[in-house]
């Protein structure tokens, strides 16, 4: 059995082409680890177009309920793609527990994962003190001080989850000012929880059993200076998930799938990537959607074209 | 015997229960928000403080790892 198309990714944008491709009746086979992608971690979602607010639990369950509406279409949940390789005209795809799938094409939407800070201490404490997921962990710093690295949006975001619980959040930012929406950063400044630390690099994380502080570099006097906080929330953006396709497709400087902005093609001819994995200007929900159904039906035509060939 | 540790908005969390819900496998929630004993447990048998952290049968489980909980579950079915 040899599928037209497999999609690897259940966010937003693999949905978004399996819902596309199933009504365009391409054989196709959807692998993912589980549906929704990063938005799982959103609180609530407000830019989604069409719905003034959902929490991204729920957004993620709307989103496996109407790809599962889909009448022709195959889903593997729960599976780990261990591998991608072009064989022949074609592709096989190796999943962790072993089994392998061909198709005529693929589509990658495997989007990106939380950036390390990359310094000491920062594995060590990993789930001692150190969270990358604050809507999960912020509950856990009731009563204690906490730093957030990062002050764009996820930042901000993880010092809004952690304002309910936290006795203090100090939010550490590389440049000379938040780059997070003004919106939130008024909020947060007004509060008197909250201390904001620009110019600040950094560079370790340390404690015993669990985390006691962090130090970091003033880049105003180049002088390194210590933070007494029970939790460190890295939240410095994301990296795309490019392990599985790295030797296939041509990457960019920071890693991401460089894409045909028009068919969202990668230069690996048969293989197409849409949403956060890729070189695209904006990682947003609605508009990762657009490109994957731009890919599909790109897909689609080249899966036509196929056919006449073989007719001719 | 499972019990999940969880926080109130927890996605993986609640992608974790609804999974033992969805598979019929009863399990007890222990809220560590609000439940200082409960979180002393879940750190004693992590050792460390995210969550989710579920119990199955005394095998550790961080986070909503499917396959972990499918050897543990088969394991101690």
């Amino acid at each position: 059995m040899v599928y037209d198309l497999i999609i690897v990714g259940g966010g937003p944008a693999g949905v978004a082409a399996g819902i596309y491709a199933a009504r365009k009746a391409i054989k196709t086979l959807l692998l993912t680890k589980d549906f929704g992608g990063q938005s799982v971690n959103s609180a609530s979602i407000e830019n989604f177009i069409g719905f003034k607010s959902i929490s991204g639990v729920d957004f993620a369950k709307t989103l496996e309920e109407h790809l599962r509406a889909q009448e022709d279409i195959e889903i593997k949940d729960g599976v780990l793609v261990s591998k991608v390789e072009k064989v022949g005209g074609g592709f096989e795809i190796s999943t962790a527990g072993g089994d392998k799938f061909q198709s005529k094409t693929v589509l990658i939407t495997l989007g990106s994962g939380y950036k390390k800070l990359n310094v000491p201490g920062e594995k060590e404490f990993e789930g001692k003190g150190v969270f990358y997921c604050s809507i999960c962990d912020a509950p856990l710093m009731k009563g204690k001080k906490a730093a957030v690295i990062g002050g764009g949006n996820s930042g901000l975001e993880a010092a809004f989850d952690l304002l309910p619980y936290a006795e203090k959040i100090s939010i550490l930012e590389f440049t000379d000012s938040l780059r997070g929406d003004p919106i939130y950063q008024e909020k947060l400044k007004k509060d008197p929880k909250v201390e904001i630390i620009t110019k600040a690099k950094t560079v370790e994380i340390f404690g015993e059993a669990f985390v006691k502080g962090l130090k970091y570099v003033d880049l105003n006097t180049n002088q390194e200076k210590m933070l007494d906080v029970s939790g460190v929330f890295v939240a410095i953006g994301y990296k795309p998930n490019t392990d599985l396709v790295k030797d296939l497709v041509k990457l960019d400087e920071f890693g991401r799938i460089v894409v045909d902005h028009k068919t969202y093609q990668t230069s690996c001819p048969g293989l197409w990537a849409a949403g956060d994995i890729t070189d695209g200007l904006y990682n947003q929900i609605n508009p990762a959607m657009g490109d994957a159904i731009k890919a599909v039906l790109n897909v689609y035509d080249y899966l036509n074209k196929l056919i006449t060939a073989d007719d001719s | 015997m499972i019990k999940i540790y969880s926080t109130t908005h927890c996605p993986y969390c609640k992608m974790a229960k609804d999974y033992f819900t969805k598979n019929s496998v009863a399990f007890e929630e222990y809220n560590v928000e609000n439940d200082e004993k409960a979180l002393e447990e879940m750190v004693k048998k992590s050792g460390q403080m995210g969550v989710p952290v579920i119990d199955i049968d005394g095998v550790i489980v961080v986070g909503f790892d499917r396959h972990a909980i499918e050897h543990a579950l088969g394991n101690s079915s």
